[in-house]
């Protein structure tokens, strides 16, 4: 395999310096380039309305008189020929012009070697006039370009003859993350976040570009990049435990966010899910740069981050009088989701000595949960809304529904407990599926559609692919941040998946391998989610 | 060469002109090469391709015996879906001429003349 990747660099290194027919070399000093780039340009990679036009009218064997395949124009004069009955051949022979191009793909044939001759020159123009004409025709999806080395890459990859070999035995993307003093909040989030599919192929792409023009070293997102090919490039050996590969030390990470997150500067414990919504955000600052400084609407960002977390929330106000929905969307970034017994129950058994007869019971999983979330709440008649068409305060019920699902959902557990009372951390076991379906939580299921009934209408739910339903709404569980301890001292640790099915815990410096039942069966306090759709199967 | 012949030869070069002038040609090449990726016939004829390459040798190959070699074999097996799909376009493409042009070519003696593609 060393062999193979060392004939490669050797033939890219040949087509680069030197020349394969010297016939082609002979028309190059003596014409030039133009006559090629012109046919080309006219009659290969098209862009008007005009030009399409005199393409299509002239693309004839003038022997034939007939527009067919493999047309080929003669370089030394204006002559098409077809090459499947040979008119151009003929051409070449009565004119002496050795030379003629296909005016499919561009390719130069010699008469004289009786074959298509490579040529970099030639070919350059190709790449360049086709690179022009697929950008105007707008092509649906990027063109797919094979990658071609440059005499750069070329040499780096002479002076390195080593090469690492990937296979399925390999770890890549696993690194362990020195704890600099009760960071194991932080590392818990970076190894998530290191593990979130399009996030990490955005920063390994170096999609990113800086908005700090004076100063760089400020900028979150560009430490995140660094960051992330640290980890994600890192390639650790079969066995963990030698501690072959040395462990991260997120020292600059944890400066700059002390730096743009105030509120978390210190030694002291932090909680992950805080530490989670303040990176975010400063990314999403970090990055707003890029989409235009005046837009300054979540709803409207476009940047990465934006792009996988930001889902929206329906919010629907039902007047209890009049039945009048007014509906207000909103975005979302994570979930928090509440534990132990709800408002409604605490009230009641506030006020009643007695057992108060409750049909509501504490979440147990996270789809009850997710229930309680979107479940339609009376606001009480503390709460009154004043309804637009009954022009007076009334009475109503809201209720939570999932308008638009992000590509990454991330749920917080509320297991900490602050109330003016006490605190405290509600250790309940909470179970989580691996694979979750959100359609029961949509707006076009739940939510209303102004007409004061719940839609029933599941089509929408539904993308289509290669005519084929798909249900858009699949996601699956792809790191867990957990909680051991008390409120007052406990420590992070993190589960995280790799591939499909391989889940390790991400303990500070130490990665070991996890069985997914382990990840079931842990506490659960941060739940990363991410949408099913995306997988390679 | 037949009358028959010599007419069919025409209305088949005045389908292709303006299918290259309504830029319908480039669509439709597009998708043939999309679908033949997808089902997996590109890779096939890849692999052909480089079996041809070892036998002959890398010196005496030329891009004329690769074409003859792997050709036949290459359009047999080009799926029918794929056939049928692309088929069905060429036609919805013509008979669009047709009704848009007073002295249009018939539209079955069209579809009766096989198409030579590169």
């Amino acid at each position: 395999m060393y062999r193979s990747s060392d004939r490669l660099v050797a033939y890219y290194h040949q087509r680069m310096s030197s020349s394969i027919c010297q016939h082609l070399d002979s028309f190059k000093h003596k014409y030039g380039l133009n006559s090629y780039q012109i046919i080309y340009k006219q009659f290969i990679s098209v862009t008007t309305h005009e030009s399409r036009k005199r393409k299509a009218r002239n693309s004839i064997c003038f022997t034939c008189r007939l527009p067919v395949s493999r047309l080929h124009s003669c370089l030394y004069c204006v002559f098409f020929g077809c090459f499947t009955g040979h008119h151009i051949h003929e051409h070449s022979k009565t004119q002496n012009h050795n030379l003629a191009m296909d005016l499919s793909y561009g390719h130069i044939y010699c008469f004289t070697c009786e074959d298509y001759m490579h040529d970099k020159d030639f070919e350059t123009i190709a790449k360049k006039q086709k690179h022009r004409a697929d950008k105007v025709c707008g092509a649906r999806c990027v063109q797919y370009y094979m990658w071609e080395p440059t005499s750069q890459e070329l040499q780096v990859l002479k002076d390195n003859p080593q090469r690492k070999r990937i296979s399925d035995n390999s770890h890549i993307g696993l690194r362990g993350l020195i704890n600099l003093g009760n960071t194991c909040f932080m590392n818990c989030i970076v190894q998530a976040l290191t593990h979130t599919p399009l996030l990490r192929d955005y920063f390994l792409a170096d999609r990113h570009i800086c908005q700090f023009e004076d100063d760089p070293s400020m900028c979150l997102v560009c430490e995140m990049s660094r960051l992330f090919q640290e980890v994600a490039l890192n390639c650790l050996p079969l066995v963990f435990y030698s501690g072959k590969s040395s462990p991260h030390t997120p020292y600059k990470l944890l400066h700059l966010v002390w730096t743009h997150a105030r509120h978390l500067a210190g030694y002291e414990q932090q909680d992950a899910h805080e530490f989670f919504i303040a990176t975010l955000d400063v990314l999403h600052r970090h990055c707003r740069g890029t989409n235009g400084p005046t837009n300054n609407s979540p709803i409207h960002c476009n940047c990465i981050i934006d792009q996988i977390f930001t889902g929206s929330l329906q919010s629907d106000v039902v007047c209890q009088s009049c039945k009048g929905v007014s509906s207000v969307e909103d975005p979302i970034w994570d979930f928090s989701l509440d534990l132990g017994p709800s408002l409604h129950m605490r009230q009641q058994r506030a006020t009643s000595s007695t057992q108060a007869v409750c049909d509501e019971s504490e979440p147990k999983s996270l789809i009850d949960c997710l229930e309680r979330f979107t479940r339609p709440e009376h606001l009480g008649s503390s709460a009154k809304i004043k309804c637009s068409s009954c022009q007076s305060y009334q009475e109503s019920t809201k209720q939570l529904s999932l308008k638009k699902l992000p590509v990454v959902a991330s749920f917080h557990l509320k297991r900490f407990e602050h109330s003016s009372r006490f605190h405290k951390k509600i250790s309940s076991f909470i179970s989580f599926p691996q694979y979750l379906d959100m359609t029961p939580f949509m707006a076009s299921k739940i939510g209303c559609t102004g007409s004061g009934t719940g839609s029933t209408d599941g089509s929408n739910v539904n993308t289509y692919i290669n005519g084929v339903p798909h249900n858009d709404n699949k996601y699956c569980l792809f790191a867990v941040v957990n909680h051991s301890g008390t409120i007052e001292t406990g420590h992070y640790t993190a589960f995280i998946r790799q591939h499909r099915d391989q889940w390790f815990k991400c303990d500070d410096h130490l990665i070991m391998r996890a069985s997914v039942q382990e990840v079931l069966d842990s506490e659960g306090y941060l739940l990363f989610y991410h949408k099913q759709i995306l997988e390679y199967e | 060469m037949t009358d028959m012949d010599k007419t069919n030869h025409r209305m088949l070069a005045i389908a292709k002109q303006n299918m290259v002038e309504s830029g319908e040609r480039d669509q439709l090449m597009q998708l043939l090469r999309t679908r033949l990726l997808e089902c997996g016939w590109r890779d096939q004829v890849v692999m052909e391709c480089k079996d041809v390459v070892r036998d002959v040798g890398v010196e005496n190959i030329t891009l004329d015996k690769l074409i003859a070699e792997v050709t036949p074999k290459a359009r047999q097996t080009v799926p029918d879906s794929v056939k049928r799909e692309l088929l069905q376009k060429i036609k919805n493409s013509i008979s669009n001429q047709s009704s848009l042009s007073s002295s249009a070519p018939s539209f079955s003696s069209v579809s009766s003349v096989s198409f030579n593609h590169n």
